[in-house]
């Protein structure tokens, strides 16, 4: 039998009951525009902490010495760069470098009367626009100075806790290139606030050189961290930089632990994907099985007619489909409007949820929705999927309605 | 030439426990271009005999061959073919797809029978005009009277040029006039055409049109030719 007279026949069976049917699509689009957005808020969740993570922490490449590690912040002559000089220049003459600059880091705890707070120091070069975000922030003193050998630079959010503010001293323990404690006094030379709390709370930084000495690393540096014009070309750059006793890391690799972290809770969204989409083909169900039930005696006369049950099922499936893809197309614009909107204003989650999200991560207080056509299809491949999955049974009824007991509803 | 065979045909309907034995053991045949009624009071088993002619039902024992076919093997789908190709049906309450026009409720069991187009169309209108209903072809099931909408199940149950046609209380629902004018039409089509059908029926109107009558009680044939019009 034509498949467009079963069309007609599903297409106007829908048109009977105009308000519905109208409902019923309209759930789908619903649904479908509710896992968009959460879709378009988990990738853009994904995309901008791994950005911002970038900006603030970690660049695009880093080069640091082989036996370096990370979670050591060792400051052993031979966990570091011996000529990040030489390096840099190196660096700064590849064309796809933006900008790049050497570090030391250190794990320090940061003293006053009051409290004794953890934290992690960087020494850095301030002339560098890589520390841009951090000057920027500036909110209260002054940025640092390349020879400044008595400032210290740190977060609002820290010295808040500490209570203490621009121009009062500060005691910073940390230790040294010998694996020994050393201890200094610092000026509180300005405050900044990134809109990242978790990294307000636990930074500070030095001038390079002040760093230097006060660990006795000489002119060694942690690592040069490297800022690409794209973040396409972070392996290829990676791999040019390459040299006996270093090893160098992308983006990938730098934010890997992020990367895992935010994979982990997507399969949490799955979930949820699934039981939106869950509710959305139980209630086409519903509707069709009620079509199915008003509509006994017309399958039975198709049937005294002599069409075949796969040729009913196929009918009953037309329906779910149109249904389900009228639904669709107004749930895709929908969900687009909502994740193109939000991606441009974001949606404020506030200082709390922001630290909650964990100090490990740099999240900022606003959080952007990011447009992703490829998820908005897949999400749209799975709704009519299942949607005509869940509708096989309102179909199957109807092909199995015996002819003679149908035509009893007559 | 037989076109349906009944042999010793039974039919029992259980209920919970209780088993109802609509036709006992009942032996007919109808030939090619029978007029034939079914009679009997309610509950003597017309409408079963024509479930079980009409391939929409199997005997619980005994024989129904359809076109010398037997139907007790046939699968659900292989009855469906024989209804759509052999057997045209019309009903107490018309039975017309509410959602199709006159035109498209007549066209349906010719794309069932995947007819092709041209061919179908010219069907359709000729039996349209069979049946007086030219002019109302675009009109839906509930724009039409009951009188026009049994002459569009008349041209539906013709469309697939059946063996035969076999009509549940065709005038039941409608009055005198439009209850003689069908009969009209199915006694011309029947001469045109040379398909058999078989009624059941209360209606005398009908029976007074039958050449053959089957009187029916208690599920068994009680009079298997008695006198018609003719």
């Amino acid at each position: 039998m034509a498949l467009s007279k079963l069309w007609t026949i599903a297409y106007r069976d829908l048109l009977r009951n105009r308000r519905r049917s109208f409902f019923t699509a309209l759930a789908v689009a619903l649904g479908l525009a509710l896992i968009i957005f959460m879709s378009g808020m988990i990738a853009g969740m994904l995309e901008s902490a791994i950005q911002d993570n970038i900006r603030l922490n970690t660049g695009h490449v880093q080069i640091r010495a082989e036996s370096y590690e990370e979670e050591k912040q060792s400051l052993l002559w031979r966990d570091l760069l011996e000529d990040a000089d030489l390096l840099l220049t190196q660096v700064n003459g590849m064309s796809e470098v933006e900008a790049a600059t050497q570090v030391l880091w250190a794990s320090g705890v940061l003293s006053n009367i009051e409290e004794s707070i953890g934290l992690q120091v960087k020494g850095i070069d301030p002339s560098s626009p890589i520390h841009d975000p951090v000057r920027q922030g500036i909110v209260a003193g002054e940025y640092l100075a390349p020879d400044d050998r008595n400032g210290i630079l740190i977060g609002q959010r820290l010295a808040d806790e500490m209570g203490v503010t621009v121009g009062q001293r500060v005691s910073l323990a940390a230790g040294n290139a010998n694996g020994d404690a050393e201890e200094a006094v610092f000026t509180v030379r300005g405050l900044f606030a990134t809109g990242f709390p978790g990294y307000d709370e636990s930074t500070a930084f030095l001038p390079l050189s002040r760093a230097q000495t006060f660990t006795g690393t000489g002119d060694r540096a942690s690592a040069v961290v490297i800022l690409l014009h794209e973040q396409e070309d972070a392996e290829t750059v990676a791999a040019a930089l390459v040299g006996p006793g270093l090893a160098t890391l992308d983006w990938r690799d730098l934010n890997s632990v992020l990367l895992t972290a935010i994979e982990t809770g997507i399969s949490f969204y799955y979930l949820m994907y699934g039981i939106v989409i869950l509710i959305v083909a139980v209630i086409i169900a519903n509707t069709l099985l009620m079509a199915v039930f008003e509509r006994t005696r017309e399958i039975g006369i198709l049937s005294a007619l002599g069409m075949k049950a796969r040729h009913i099922r196929l009918m009953i499936l037309v329906e779910a489909a149109t249904l389900a893809l009228a639904g669709i197309a107004v749930g895709i614009l929908l969900g687009s409007i909502i994740v193109t909107y939000l991606s441009r204003t974001g949606i404020p989650i506030g200082e709390s949820s922001s630290q909650l999200m964990g100090d490990a991560m740099t999240f900022g207080t606003t959080m952007y929705t990011s447009f992703v056509p490829a998820d908005i299809l897949t999400l749209s491949a799975w709704m009519l999927a299942i949607v005509l999955l869940v509708s096989l049974y309102p179909a199957w009824y109807a092909s199995r309605m015996e002819p003679v007991v149908a035509l009893q509803a007559l | 030439m037989e076109i349906i065979e009944l042999e010793n045909a039974v039919k029992i309907y259980s209920i919970g426990e209780v088993e109802t034995r609509a036709l006992d053991g009942v032996t007919l045949s109808i030939e090619d271009g029978e007029f034939t009624t079914l009679v009997g009071p309610s509950g003597s088993g017309k409408t079963t005999m024509l479930q079980l002619m009409g391939c929409l039902d199997k005997p619980t024992s005994g024989v129904v061959k359809i076109d010398g076919q037997d139907i007790a093997g046939l699968s659900a789908n292989q009855r469906a073919d024989l209804r759509r190709e052999r057997i045209g049906f019309i009903f107490q309450f018309f039975a017309l797809v509410p959602v199709l026009t006159a035109y498209e409720n007549v066209e349906l069991p010719l794309l069932l029978n995947d007819i092709k187009a041209k061919e179908r169309e010219e069907r359709v209108r000729s039996l349209l005009e069979s049946v007086g209903m030219t002019d109302r072809a675009d009109h839906r099931p509930d724009q039409l009277s009951g009188g026009e909408q049994q002459r569009v199940a008349i041209a539906r149950a013709l469309a697939p040029n059946p063996l035969l046609v076999l009509a549940d209380e065709p005038t039941a629902n409608l009055d005198t006039a439009n209850g003689t004018q069908a009969m009209d039409i199915m006694k011309r089509l029947n001469e045109e055409t040379g398909t058999a059908f078989v009624f059941a029926t209360h209606d005398p109107r009908v029976v007074a049109y039958a050449r053959r009558v089957v009187k029916l009680q208690d599920g068994q044939i009680v009079d298997g030719n008695a006198a018609g019009m003719e």
